[in-house]
């Protein structure tokens, strides 16, 4: 029986990429600590390491796993395996995706139970939490792509320099033209407001649809390495 | 089953500065074809379109009887491929590697793997980022051999290394071939390692195949006759010569298909046949590549 070479390639990067996967977490985890000592600066302190922990692991999982792949020359002994450019690219996507949900749904599990079960802030803030933990999961999609479809360390790096830069303008707009965030983050109970859910079904829906046009772009490719 | 391991048939290739053009080789079972030519001659190239990295223009390839790059997956199986611009991962450990091979390939021959890391000197506790260039070589080749593939595809595996590592590795590629039905394409700058252990030889350059044909047949054909013209004549090319070099009356006239009565054709004509000597490959390479820029430049 032959053996399932994406699968492979897959246990392949977690093994490679294990040290960073726990790095982000325990970073993230010492944040949402930090968010216990209650008080403005640690509560400040929490957000922004929290957030920055999951942007850290959005930014370094595609860069450290598929832009180095390329440009320190391992691509060519993967590619010597009995696999095409397209099932290539879809342990790529799965590995990275695998990596990032990780640490990602371990802080956001960990951020949910500070809210919930520590009261740590109020649970109107729980909405506006999961649209700003979505957009280091979004980016970590544009980047991965990018990378992957790109094929050179320059759209890698212009991929991640984008989604750093448009991280605070989304977060400006959100605050600027969404009221209702603003409105509802000091309630005692979350409120699900219609603009609020219509920007979590276009987040979804870009979390799907860019790793489906990564690999339809993939798939087409005629020149691989 | 096909009689052979690699079939190229008018394979083009356009890229923005270079052209394969028209393409075909065939690569009988068993046998070692070395692939020669100058630096970007088209040799790796035509190497990715046979592994499906590089998707051709136009043409039809088949390796091991799979069409490529639609059946590259079930033919890569078979496939044992090493290029010099492949590295291994700088963090692993060669044992890392050999077990990452040996998860994916049931034909992974572990005691042939031990054998190996003793006659290449290499150490499975060790990091690749500790290795020397040509122990990263043989490490990558190592992994590429116990793997028993039916078709061994190396681009340049020899390149940068020593003369030492070098017989090490062209010694256990012979040894690959006492395995019946085993292939090997070849692709070298280095006419001495190709001529010791190819059987056919396949000459590219400019993106086109030049000549291919059985390695002893190369070196039978191709002749060097240095000759003494009478004053004043000027010798002629006779049939099976390509080159007439003429400074005075000394003369030197190059054969690409040599025949035994060739010196008495030039003393019936007037010349003194000094020695007839025998070219080597990379002779004969330089004169077959001068040869087809000159016909190229005059179509």
């Amino acid at each position: 029986m032959k053996t399932n070479v994406v699968w492979r390639l897959v246990l392949k990067d977690w093994q490679l990429q294990s040290l960073l996967i726990i790095i982000s977490i325990a970073a993230g985890v010492i944040a949402l600590a930090a968010l216990l000592l209650r008080g403005t600066t640690s509560l400040v302190l929490g957000s922004v390491f929290f957030f920055i922990s999951m942007m850290f692991c959005a930014c370094l999982l595609p860069i450290t796993s598929i832009v180095n792949e390329r440009k320190k020359q391992t691509l060519p002994f993967l590619m010597s395996l009995p696999v095409s450019a397209s099932r290539y690219g879809a342990a790529k996507l799965l590995s990275t995706f695998g990596m990032f949900l990780v640490p990602w749904l371990t802080l956001l599990v960990a951020a949910l139970y500070m809210i919930l079960v520590r009261h740590v802030l109020p649970n109107g803030v729980i909405p506006v939490m999961l649209i700003v933990a979505n957009l280091p999961f979004l980016g970590f999609c544009f980047i991965a792509g990018t990378a992957l479809v790109g094929e050179s360390e320059w759209w890698g790096n212009a991929a991640v320099a984008t989604v750093n830069t448009s991280y605070w303008l989304v977060w400006y707009l959100l605050v600027s033209q969404v009221p209702s965030i603003s409105r509802n983050w000091g309630s005692p109970v979350a409120v699900w407001a219609p603009a609020v859910v219509k920007i979590l079904v276009v987040q979804f829906g870009l979390i799907l649809l860019i790793p489906g046009l990564t690999l339809y772009l993939q798939s087409r490719k005629r020149n691989f390495v | 089953m096909t009689d052979y391991a690699i079939e190229l048939s008018g394979v083009c290739k356009a890229y923005r500065f270079f052209d394969l053009q028209n393409v075909a080789l065939r690569l009988q079972r068993g046998t070692i074809m070395g692939l020669i030519g100058p630096n970007g001659a088209g040799k790796s190239t035509t190497i990715r379109i046979l592994m499906g990295l590089v998707y051709p223009d136009r043409g039809e390839v088949r390796v091991l009887g799979h069409r490529i790059p639609e059946e590259q997956v079930a033919a890569k199986w078979d496939i044992g491929f090493a290029s010099d611009d492949m590295r291994l991962y700088d963090s692993m450990t060669l044992g890392w590697h050999i077990n990452f091979m040996k998860s994916i390939f049931a034909s992974w021959d572990d005691a042939y793997a031990q054998l190996l890391l003793k006659r290449f000197g290499l150490n499975a506790e060790q990091k690749i980022k500790g290795l020397s260039h040509g122990q990263r070589v043989k490490a990558t080749l190592l992994l590429v051999f116990a793997r028993r593939p039916k078709l061994l595809v190396l681009d340049e595996p020899t390149t940068g290394l020593d003369p030492v590592a070098r017989h090490d590795i062209l010694r256990e590629l012979t040894g690959v071939m006492a395995e019946e039905g085993r292939s090997i394409l070849f692709s070298s700058q280095n006419t001495q390692d190709v001529e010791q252990i190819s059987d056919q030889i396949t000459f590219i350059d400019r993106g086109r195949i030049i000549d291919s044909m059985d390695k002893e047949v190369y070196l039978d054909r191709w002749r060097r006759l240095r000759l003494e013209a009478p004053a004043g004549v000027e010798l002629p090319a006779l049939p099976g010569v390509i080159e007439i070099q003429q400074t005075g009356r000394l003369a030197i006239a190059i054969a690409n298909a040599f025949e035994p009565q060739l010196p008495n054709a030039y003393e019936n004509s007037g010349a003194r046949v000094h020695a007839v000597e025998n070219m080597t490959l990379e002779e004969i390479f330089v004169a077959n590549v001068e040869r087809s820029r000159e016909q190229e430049v005059k179509a």
